[in-house]
């Protein structure tokens, strides 16, 4: 999980190594403990160090795990050759590692080779058959060459054997999410909640989907599950104060003409337009009278 | 930290001495053959300064609370970890090429 102090703290961090004031090691540190995705900046500070004949020896054993990191994020700026090389320094230090062999794997699927990938890994699999991370690369291939049935399935199987990693049951919601199936994404996210229930983007993604599946019940489950949001978020959430508008916009409609109470959630949907209009005046203040257009045009201000 | 430091140390020795003390006035009771009814009230108040004291110490010293509110700046969650075991490679970088003359020196 980035905390917001954390966020805060890699792009202060990124932008004082992007202009020259050094602590990029501690910069590549912190991008892998939070695993973020910021291979070009990984590749170019990395480099630098591995380069630098002084810096990289005042790193000790740590030198070979920069190797990995600089070797997945060329192959994510498609710098194969750079890949290679950083491979290749670790084959020779550690010569018949798994993980350097899961490397290679990753890059024969950065190169397209999906059926020699696939080789390399069933072989790393003969020796472990429970690696979990080879198990979720033959997920990413299937994935990457579009072929989102065959991923669910392993993604599936994988799930059997490893049910507490909430990780894959992310992918997996997302998975589904983009063959629109809806539900089973619905389902990996409640247990996701289930397993981390602070966590308020899990909640956030939950209501998203009963949203789009739309519903009475769906909508009104929604609403909730965008409160809970605010509420672990302390309001800070801007997606989630637009979702009780859109959501509690939606029931109305749904339930015009019919005279169901709502009484129990009415103070909530003006509450939320209000807190929308209090943060777009802080933040964005050249945006509020196009916020404000779109609230009225809903009817939620006046 | 310095002045939580010295109000520990100060409880120690309110305990120490609290602690001389009644071995003194036990010692005194034997002389004099009377029964024990209680502390000494100097003991008793030695006591309580000092389990302040240490109280003080014990929040002070050890370093600052984190916060166990799920919406304070520090557990506030504001983006989830990128899946990198699921990291695939196809996509549109590969048409903007990363900067040629990057390269590793061996």
């Amino acid at each position: 999980m980035v905390g917001a102090t954390e966020e805060a703290r890699l792009n202060q961090l990124e932008s004082q190594v992007d202009n020259g004031g050094g602590g990029a090691w501690e910069y590549l540190c912190l991008v892998r403990k939070l695993k973020a995705r910021r291979s070009e900046k990984v590749l170019r500070h990395g480099i630098f160090i591995l380069n630098s004949h002084i810096a990289r020896s005042k790193l000790g054993g740590e030198e070979w795990t920069l190797y990995e990191q600089v070797a997945v994020a060329a192959m994510d700026c498609h710098r194969n050759d750079i890949a290679n090389d950083c491979i290749e320094a670790l084959s020779k230090k550690f010569p018949g590692s798994i993980r350097v062999g899961r490397l290679k794997g990753m890059l024969l699927e950065a190169k397209g080779a999906w059926p020699d990938a696939e080789k390399i890994y069933a072989q790393l699999l003969v020796d472990n058959p429970l690696d979990q991370i080879i198990l979720k690369r033959k997920v990413a291939i299937a994935k990457a060459q579009g072929n989102l049935a065959a991923a669910v399935e392993y993604l599936n199987n994988y799930l059997e054997t490893f049910m507490a990693d909430h990780d894959a049951w992310r992918e997996l919601a997302e998975l589904y999410i983009s063959i629109q199936m809806y539900k089973q994404a619905a389902f990996c996210y409640e247990e996701l909640i289930l397993s981390q229930p602070t966590v308020p983007l899990y909640h956030l993604a939950y209501a998203d989907v009963l949203y789009t599946m739309g519903g009475l019940e769906n909508l009104q489950a929604a609403k909730k599950y965008y409160a809970s949001t605010i509420n672990l978020t302390g309001g800070k959430n801007t997606r989630a104060l637009y979702g009780i508008c859109l959501s509690s916009v939606a029931i109305n409609q749904l339930t015009k003409g019919r005279n169901k109470d709502e009484k129990d959630s009415a103070d909530l949907q003006p509450l939320a337009a209000e807190a929308l209009l209090k943060d777009y005046k802080e933040r964005a203040p050249e945006k509020l009278p196009l916020v404000t257009a779109m609230l009225r045009n809903i009817k939620l201000v006046s | 930290m310095g002045v939580g430091f010295i109000a520990g140390v100060l409880g120690g020795l309110l305990f120490a001495h609290a602690a001389y003390s009644t071995i003194q006035y036990r010692g005194m009771l034997k002389i004099m053959e009377e029964e024990f009814s209680g502390p000494p009230t100097n003991v008793v108040i030695e006591l309580l300064l000092g389990f302040v004291l240490c109280m003080v110490a014990g929040l002070a010293v050890p370093g600052k609370f984190h916060s166990i509110l799920p919406d304070s700046e520090e557990n506030r969650v504001v983006s989830l970890p990128s899946n990198l075991d699921f990291m695939i490679f196809n996509h549109r970088g590969r048409l903007s090429p990363f900067d040629p003359e990057l390269k590793l020196k061996t």
